[in-house]
């Protein structure tokens, strides 16, 4: 019994560290720019399909098509702050949900058009391997990704809090007036936020290639998980949302052993509402908004 | 223009018949103006050099979701055509080709009944085969039962042969194909333990309620029954129920991309389990392309395989030439299906779709090209059913599909995985 639990838990906190790396982007732009980014899976998905043609055309590992993927979408990111995000940045909340929305259906259905919908595989000499612990396994390819995303993860929270851009970042975050009286250039900040978020989401999909196929829909599938982690671990909250997509992969996993294969999600939603009903700002704390 | 209908149009083009649509107004009208002054002068002999053609419908999809399988569809019946043809055509009728009318249903159940009613009202054709995906044959098959022109088809629905006189089942139905999987977990035990997981829609219920129904009467125990919704991230929580549930066989009824995400996690758990992913996209060459060699051992269930005997063979080997894959179920049913539409021509002595469709009704063959199919032999019911069909369990072998189940149809061992 206890075996069974333990490898849910691993299982939950594997899939979890690459919920944590969408959502931590997703959270990270609405910290810093206050705006929802309903595109951030099409990122995870264009970041799947660098890494799928890097390893298709050149045989270059997925793990290495990472310092590919991620210089690229924040390439990306910056653009799409300075063309796009930028010019709707205003009182009004409408054209930015709209702006973020329109953006990504049109990834999806270029995507659709250019790669069609069919499944796209990597095969390392890891895909299929796994540590055996006792009764228990750890998959190669899960746990290198694992191990990534928290070093990823580790590096943002450095950056935050000790470079002056980082420090930028959170004070334009906290007050964007009071930064920009104090000499902060916010439509640089934005841009390297938005570049870093999807740098994020670009180093998700190159994560998850080796164990995972891509196809234009992916990103639909992990993005939903980041909006839940990002509220659940309240909204701008770096930390609470990495803290929250690892629970939500353990309540997840967990579900799906316990309660069923197609009502793992009941689980999820449940403890959101949970948190929601009792501390409505999230579990990272934080006055209301 | 795509490829798959620049090529259709093309070989209709190579075979001298007429067409019509896409051409311009001028081309159309230079070209009829100069066959009627021709006429008029009494100067060309159209007709009566050989034996006019005999028309046959080809209805698949080679445009939209089903177009992987409808483009292979397509080169096979080309194929099919060209045999018959460089065989000397249809004999009692002075050497007559077959002419193969080519029509892209675009995997859309709309455009397949007004594709099919403009095939069938714009040639006058002999017989008709397609369209490999059941939803859509079943609409050709209404269009054709009206126009009464006979259709053959490789179609598995059940439904295909109810109330139905025009339509013909050469191969396994549905329901035979539950049975089949059931069986083959005795394969790998004398006391098979089934875990059956299947996605939570039409499909996967449907095929799973299938095999739950028929597992007691085959002497199967299913020991875990296991619903899970499409697309999800990580396969490890149902594996590990898979595990826990002590089952020594896995049907996984799924659609492609978790097939591939739980045939890995089996692999990672190092869970020592007999996996049979039933039929349909399970045994095509795209499946492979996709898996690579996590496929191999996997087992599953065809209507027809390219390795059940000589002649099938000989088409497999000419099917790989031109298109660098082997023949799949489908694509090697269809090539059998043209034969059993020429045979049934050879003994009408006719084109007449009516006559045709009698003939095709008297088939009873047991060796040929016509009789490629599992089993060997064709002879149909008063339902259109080939009273001698049964569905082949196959496994991936070194990336090709071998036949391995029932005995009598066995190529090659069963490989242990």
């Amino acid at each position: 019994m206890w075996e069974t639990v333990a490898q849910a838990v691993i299982n939950g906190l594997l899939i979890g560290g690459i919920y944590a790396l969408v959502s931590i982007g997703v959270t990270l732009i609405f910290g810093v720019v206050k705006i929802v980014n309903f595109a951030q899976g099409e990122f995870v998905m264009i970041g799947m399909y660098i890494s799928f043609f890097l390893a298709n055309q050149f045989g270059i590992d997925p793990l290495l098509s990472l310092f590919v993927s991620m210089p690229v979408l924040f390439v990306i990111g910056v653009l799409v702050q300075h063309f796009l995000i930028r010019r709707v940045l205003g009182p009004n909340d409408m054209p930015q949900i709209f702006l973020t929305f329109a953006l990504s259906l049109l990834l999806l259905n270029l995507a659709l058009m250019l790669f069609s919908a069919n499944y796209r595989t990597v095969h390392t000499s890891y895909s299929d391997e796994a540590f055996h612990v006792g009764g228990l396994y750890i998959p190669v390819a899960k746990l290198i990704a694992f191990v990534v995303a928290m070093v990823l993860s580790g590096a943002l929270w450095v950056f935050l809090h000790t470079t002056d851009l980082g420090k930028a970042m959170r004070a334009a975050a906290q007050n964007r007036d009071v930064a920009t009286l104090m000499g902060i250039n916010p439509n640089r900040v934005f841009c390297v936020a938005l570049g870093i978020a999807l740098a994020l989401a670009g180093a998700a999909g190159s994560l998850l290639m080796p164990f995972y196929s891509a196809y234009p829909f992916v990103g639909q599938v992990f993005v939903l998980m980041a909006f839940v982690a990002v509220v659940l671990g309240t909204l701008g909250n770096v930390i609470g949302a990495l803290v929250a997509s690892l629970m939500m992969g353990v309540a997840e996993s967990l579900g799906i052993q316990f309660v069923g294969a197609d009502s793992g999600l009941i689980v999820v939603f449940a403890m959101l509402l949970l948190t929601l009903a009792f501390k409505p700002t999230g579990l990272g704390g934080g006055r209301a908004r | 223009m795509t490829k798959a209908r620049r090529d259709s149009v093309s070989h209709r083009a190579d075979l001298g018949q007429v067409v019509l649509k896409r051409q311009g107004r001028r081309e159309f009208l230079l070209k009829t103006g100069g066959i009627l002054a021709a006429g008029a002068f009494g100067a060309v002999p159209l007709r009566g050099w050989a034996a006019d053609p005999v028309n046959i419908g080809a209805l698949y999809p080679t445009t939209g979701g089903m177009a992987q399988i409808g483009v292979g569809c397509v080169a096979a019946a080309k194929l099919a055509a060209d045999m018959v043809n460089d065989a000397g055509g249809i004999k009692s009728l002075g050497g007559a080709k077959l002419n193969l009318i080519i029509s892209d249903v675009q995997s859309d159940t709309t455009v397949t009944r007004t594709e099919t009613d403009r095939l069938i009202t714009g040639n006058k054709l002999s017989a008709i085969h397609g369209c490999f995906a059941s939803a859509l044959t079943l609409i050709a098959s209404e269009v054709a039962e009206r126009a009464k022109v006979p259709l053959l088809t490789g179609s598995s629905s059940d439904q295909l042969n109810k109330g139905h006189t025009y339509t013909f089942t050469p191969f396994a139905r549905a329901s035979q194909f539950a049975q089949a999987q059931l069986r083959m977990s005795r394969l790998v035990s004398d006391k098979p333990k089934v875990a059956v997981v299947f996605e939570n829609t039409a499909f996967g219920t449907s095929t799973s309620n299938g095999l739950r129904e028929q597992a007691a009467a085959e002497g199967v125990e299913i020991v875990l029954f296991e619903p899970y919704s499409a697309g999800f991230t990580d396969a490890s929580p149902l594996i590990n129920k898979v595990k826990s549930s002590g089952a020594n066989a896995l049907f996984s009824v799924s659609y492609l991309n978790d097939l591939i995400l739980i045939v890995r996690t089996v692999k990672q758990v190092g869970l020592n389990i007999a996996i049979n992913g039933g039929s349909g996209g399970f045994v095509i060459p795209d499946f492979y392309k996709n898996v690579g060699k996590l496929a191999e051992g996997l087992q599953g269930v065809a209507h027809w395989n390219h390795d059940m005997d000589a002649n099938a063979e000989k088409v497999n080997a000419e099917y790989k030439k031109r298109t660098g894959e082997f023949l799949f179920e489908y694509a090697g049913g269809l090539v059998a299906q043209t034969f059993m539409i020429a045979d049934a021509l050879e003994r009408a002595a006719s084109t007449d779709p009516q006559k045709v469709r009698d003939a095709i009704a008297a088939i009873d063959v047991s060796s040929g090209y016509a009789a490629m199919c599992p089993g060997g032999k064709v002879k149909f019911g008063p339902d259109g059913k080939n009273i001698h069909a049964h569905p082949v369990g196959v496994q991936w072998q070194n990336g090709d599909l071998a036949s391995v189940f029932p005995d009598e149809d066995r190529r090659a061992p069963l490989m242990k995985t």
